[in-house]
């Protein structure tokens, strides 16, 4: 590896790094924030490969697409606007106008339905509550008032960090490269010295499996709001494609009758 | 290694930095998850780092850098497993609205 | 400049792999059929969505398609005849063909229609059905050839084939196989309900990459399912790339032909058939295979 591409290779991934938990703080839109902070990750572990901890980095990249994405399941689950539609109007900062760009501002509509605010999944939810368009006189912005406090300290923080850096900047640093089959050795500690370690990681895994899984189940209790709210699967799905967003611009795509369903 | 330790240092450094931010000023019981990733995220890089530079042989900090995935993991799920619940119960995942928890 | 000629060669072995294999899949639709991800898609005129994502839904098939194209790099199509040999093949295998779901992901909530957020919510639910036992269909042949390179996993097969030695595995790998690739029993994220999802509003240049990218991953899918259990490029007399490209297309025209047999499931019943019965049958193997290892049996 030369060293001009390792310096390029730094430089794309750790502007990738920073670029990506940057948008995923600041942009209005919940299912960006989530691809952000993914991109983040991996850019990431694209120093991490830099590093020659390869078994890392792509261990890392497998976690996150997997678990970013699920997150961001979640977040259209449970947000009033994940695609930003309904703030990307509102004034912005410009970094948060940046890295919104491109989203369509778009008002609540008559009928209540936000961006993609209707769906199978979220109907035996909305039922018998104010739904989503209940909200409308709210306060739907993402941030707390403290905001400015919060970037302050952010910037606090960083700046503390990164003097630290330079003010002592004399690590032992040893020249010795490590062995290129690092997927062997970490096997190995694994299994020998860091057992215990690695089967406790396990048996918590386990444990945040029957937590999770326990938490998400519906009540058990008669009274409880929260035993009509089966998220699971619908008796009977709503048909997709009776939803009231415009059709499809283009030719032939716009016969929308007599096709729910298989 | 023309790229010397102290760039990946400040690159996690401005990565903690942006998750502090987001922890404080999120409204989300989500986003506020998503910053605890990416404090952990800083973590792990400052972990690797040090392993490659100063003591390159010890291939402990990658056990302890799994170690660190692994935990980012399991706090999503709990994390994710709890907001549903409050979810369901509020009908919403803003952490203000949780205050009462508190008493 | 070795490494512009290696990346040419890998997109023209994408290619051709990915165009045999949409002529072999054709052999396994009828009209009446679900066509699942060969759904139709307008290759000459690109479609105008008016609420769509102007970032997110271009960058869907570019990242898919540059997913299956770097997951062609580890595949060994002959002695010699691979992109590079990495030292952790295998588990960079199942990482990179992750960009797929996460390109048909990014599409299909980009173009911000019903249909193709839909489909969006069940490429997701799909990764999480799929990944556990992919996972552990890869495990046992990397217990046994005691490498994660692919190279090294088809020099451990010269004498005996991984199938013969782990059948459960091969079987776990079919479903697998098939729910990673959206072909038939599991194509509820192209269905026609949802009128194909992403490649229902894709046209242009975009469903030319979806071709491409839909049709390489189950190229790939196959061939790295010879690799780990049919011994790759090894065989008798003819060369290695001859016996490669028998072995991914006869596996593709099993998988398709099993997959046909049974009715297409829907994404909560693929979910319970991964928890329930896949993961279970997994460990099985594992076990399996760590007991033979134990006995000393080895190819």
């Amino acid at each position: 590896m030369t060293a001009a591409f390792e310096i390029l290779a730094f430089a794309v991934s750790g502007f990738v790094a920073i670029a990506g938990a940057l948008g995923m703080t600041t942009t209005m839109s919940m299912f960006r924030s989530g691809i952000f902070l993914m991109a983040s990750f991996i850019g990431v572990a694209g120093l991490f490969i830099l590093l020659a901890a390869d078994l890392i980095g792509l261990l890392q990249i497998m976690m996150y697409i997997g678990g970013m994405l699920v997150m961001i399941l979640f977040m259209v689950l449970v947000m009033h606007d994940p695609g930003g539609a309904m703030m990307a109007g509102m004034d912005m900062a410009p970094i948060e106008r940046w890295f919104s760009a491109g989203l369509e501002p778009r008002k609540p509509r008559q009928g209540g339905h936000g961006d993609h605010g209707d769906h199978a999944v979220q109907h035996t939810d909305d039922d018998g509550h104010g739904s989503h368009e209940g909200h409308g006189g709210m306060d739907m912005s993402m941030v707390t008032p403290v905001r400015p406090a919060a970037a302050w300290l952010a910037i606090v923080v960083g700046t503390v960090l990164i003097g630290m850096l330079i003010w002592r900047p004399a690590w032992p640093v040893v020249g010795t490269l490590p062995d290129p089959d690092s997927a062997a050795r970490v096997g190995h500690l694994l299994m020998e010295k860091y057992m215990i370690a690695f089967e406790g990681a396990g048996f918590l895994i386990l444990i945040g499996i029957f937590g999770a899984v326990l938490l998400a189940r519906p009540s058990t209790y008669p009274d409880d709001p929260s035993r009509s709210a089966k998220v699971a699967v619908d008796r009977k799905p709503e048909a997709i494609a009776d939803d009231r967003i415009a059709p499809l611009a283009g030719r032939d795509r716009d016969h929308r009758a007599g096709d729910d369903g298989l | 290694m023309s790229v010397p330790l102290t760039p990946y240092l400040g690159v996690a450094a401005v990565l903690f930095a942006i998750g502090v931010y987001t922890v404080i000023a999120q409204r989300s019981a989500v986003m506020i998850l998503m910053g605890v990733e990416v404090l952990l995220n800083a973590i792990g890089l400052n972990i690797i780092a040090f392993w490659r530079f100063t003591a390159p042989a010890d291939y402990s900090a990658q056990i302890f850098a799994i170690l660190v995935i692994t935990v980012g993991a399991i706090e999503m799920a709990i994390g994710l497993a709890i907001v549903m619940l409050l979810y369901r119960q509020r009908q919403t995942a803003e952490i203000d609205s949780y205050a009462d928890l508190k008493r | 400049m070795g490494v512009i000629v290696t990346a040419i060669a890998v997109l023209a072995a994408l290619c051709g792999g990915a165009g045999l294999t949409s002529g072999l899949e054709r052999l396994f639709v009828r009209p009446v059929w679900e066509p699942g991800p060969v759904h139709a898609a307008d290759l000459r005129h690109p479609l105008d969505l008016p609420n769509a994502d102007r970032w997110l839904l271009p960058a869907g098939p570019v990242v898919a398609f540059a997913g299956t194209a770097l997951a062609m790099i580890v595949v060994p199509l002959g002695s010699g005849l691979i992109g590079r040999d990495l030292g952790i093949g295998a588990f960079y295998v199942i990482v990179v063909i992750d960009f797929v779901v996460l390109g048909l992901a990014l599409a299909g909530w980009g173009a911000n229609v019903p249909n193709t957020v839909e489909a969006c919510y069940r490429i997701i639910a799909q990764l999480v059905a799929y990944v556990v036992p992919l996972g552990l269909a890869y495990v046992g042949v990397i217990m046994m050839a005691r490498s994660l390179s692919t190279v090294a996993i088809v020099e451990a097969q010269r004498g005996l084939w991984f199938i013969v030695l782990q059948p459960l595995g091969f079987l776990l790998y079919l479903v697998t196989g098939l729910m990673q690739s959206y072909r038939a029993p599991f194509l509820e994220p192209f269905a026609v309900s949802i009128r194909g999802g992403v490649l229902g509003a894709s046209g242009g240049w975009s469903a030319l990459l979806w071709r491409i990218a839909l049709a390489g991953v189950l190229f790939l899918v196959a061939a790295i399912g010879a690799v780990l259990y049919l011994g790759g490029p090894n065989g008798p007399v003819l060369p290695g790339w001859f016996w490669m490209t028998l072995k991914t297309y006869a596996l593709m025209a099993l998988m398709l032909g099993l997959g046909r047999l049974v009715r297409p499931l829907s994404t909560a019943e693929m979910l319970a058939l991964s928890w329930k019965i896949l993961t279970p049958v997994g460990l099985l193997n594992v076990l399996l295979v760590g007991g033979l290892i134990l006995l000393g049996v080895r190819p």
